[in-house]
């Protein structure tokens, strides 16, 4: 279970403040997807990246009763200067994991052959999204934070993603930032849709829909 | 396993994974990779030394010019080279954050001890050369300076601390630095022994824990020949509250932290 009390977020802009998130109090259990939507600059991503712990709340609390993913993204959980397989070591690594184990599944999974020994910079959006999810999948969490990224993959790339996470690993919990409507509704049972920093937990993922659809 | 111990063996897989990350994106998989890190201290002390062999001769107050330059030297490169890599490492670094178990201290540490080991690596690497050539005396207590290079150590990972901290608070920590490692150079020690100072500048730089530190180390390496005057705990009474100060700083900074 994760839960949130009274979570808030600011960040200093210019002389004042910009108050991103505030008050927010929901919990997310074990198996449940959820999705959060929201227009550009609504705290989708702020959200995501407190939930995982990337940053810390200006005030309010996070409580994490399993383990939870770093933030898939773009950008982060990934070092460009390193080639592909330096950053599964370092995974490896980090998480106390076999580095044999997780080079086969990524190997297997981004299908990027020898572009996996040349630096990450260099990969294109869609190869950093194919090995951003390997390496996230190569490690067991009870919860993935997903953030818009599943969007840039091509046809091949989203049905590996739906075998991998949403039929092999349905039974996990997943938080999917979107500002697609379609996705969310696919893939989630409730949403929360952010707006002006307040955010409404719908556990009638249609009603959700239409209220985002209306902003 | 107790809590504690559970974090502990985190922290040393995560500081481990960072040290190899570090040095390859360092220094590369090519031709002498992390030795390059001792090029820079030996480059100093080597050059250094020879302008003052011929400018004060083979033999000043007693010992050699050459290995007294040395033995200032490669701290005084310590402690610059690891101020420099700490000021602006965490925004450097920001994206490895994605990873909850990887705290700023780590990142702190991780380019402290590679500085460490390096220049560790450096000063056995010169010494044995000028030993070989007699240019370096074989050290008369090895105990006393393995404590003053550790005290050395902690003050300059104390300094890194508050620094890496800071400069992520305010610009303005990057453009001052340079100017306040100069600074810091009359009172670390590395151009004189105390014994040599008038008595109210010797009192001055007694307040300094890396002067007492670099006297522990020349009193390990040249013996009672260079009359040293340190204080065995006075550093830790000074080391201690500015690593607590740095910690401290290191976790404000962390919470507001923006990473990208």
């Amino acid at each position: 279970m994760i839960s949130c009390e009274n979570l808030c977020k600011s960040y200093p802009m210019g002389h004042g403040i910009k108050h991103v998130l505030r008050n927010l109090d929901f919990t997310i259990q074990r198996g449940e997807h959820v999705g959060f939507l929201g227009r550009n600059g609504a705290g989708k991503t702020t959200l995501i990246k407190l939930l995982g712990g990337v940053e810390m709340p200006t005030s309010g609390k996070i409580t994490r009763n399993m383990s939870v993913s770093w933030p898939l993204g773009f950008g982060g959980g990934f070092q460009g200067s390193l080639t592909g397989y330096d950053n599964a070591r370092f995974i490896a690594r980090i998480y106390g994991q076999d580095y044999s184990d997780i080079k086969d599944f990524v190997e297997d999974f981004t299908e990027l052959g020898r572009q996996l020994k040349m630096p990450v910079k260099t990969y294109s959006a869609g190869m950093k999204a194919r090995l951003a999810f390997a390496l996230s999948l190569a490690i067991e969490f009870d919860c993935y934070l997903i953030d818009e990224v599943i969007l840039v993959g091509d046809h091949n790339f989203h049905q590996k993603c739906r075998h991998e996470l949403f039929e092999k690993r349905a039974d996990r919990a997943l938080i999917l930032a979107s500002h697609s409507a379609d996705l969310i509704r696919e893939f989630c049972d409730r949403a929360m849709v952010l707006e002006k920093g307040h955010g409404t937990m719908y556990s009638d993922l249609e009603e959700g829909l239409r209220v985002y659809v209306g902003l | 396993m107790t809590p504690l111990r559970r974090g502990l063996d985190i922290q040393v897989r995560v500081v481990k994974a960072l040290m190899v990350r570090e040095l390859i994106t360092r220094f590369g998989r090519e031709n002498i990779g992390f030795l390059w890190v001792m090029v820079e201290p030996l480059l100093f002390a080597v050059l250094v030394g020879i302008l003052w062999r011929f400018e004060k001769g083979a033999m000043d107050h007693g010992i050699s010019v050459i290995a007294f330059v040395a033995t200032g030297y490669i701290p005084l490169v310590l402690f610059r080279t690891s101020i420099s890599r700490s000021v602006g490492a965490l925004t450097a670094n920001a994206s490895l954050l994605y990873h909850r178990q990887v705290k700023i201290l780590d990142l702190v540490l991780v380019r402290f001890i590679i500085e460490f080991i390096g220049h560790s690596m450096a000063y056995i690497f010169i010494a044995s050369l000028l030993i070989a050539v007699s240019e370096f005396p074989v050290p008369t207590d090895m105990s006393v300076f393995m404590l003053g290079w550790l005290y050395w150590g902690l003050f300059t990972l104390s300094v890194c601390l508050i620094c890496a901290a800071l400069s992520e608070m305010s610009d303005i920590v990057e453009k001052v630095f340079p100017v306040t490692v100069y600074m810091m150079v009359p009172f670390s020690g590395t151009f004189f022994m105390a014994s040599w100072l008038t008595r109210s500048f010797a009192r001055v730089v007694s307040y300094s824990p890396p002067v007492h530190a670099m006297e522990m180390m020349r009193s390990g390496i040249f013996g009672p020949a260079v009359a040293p005057q340190y204080d065995l705990f006075f550093p830790l009474t000074v080391i201690l509250p500015l690593m607590l100060l740095g910690l401290a700083l290191c976790r404000r900074v962390r919470r507001t932290m923006v990473v990208e």
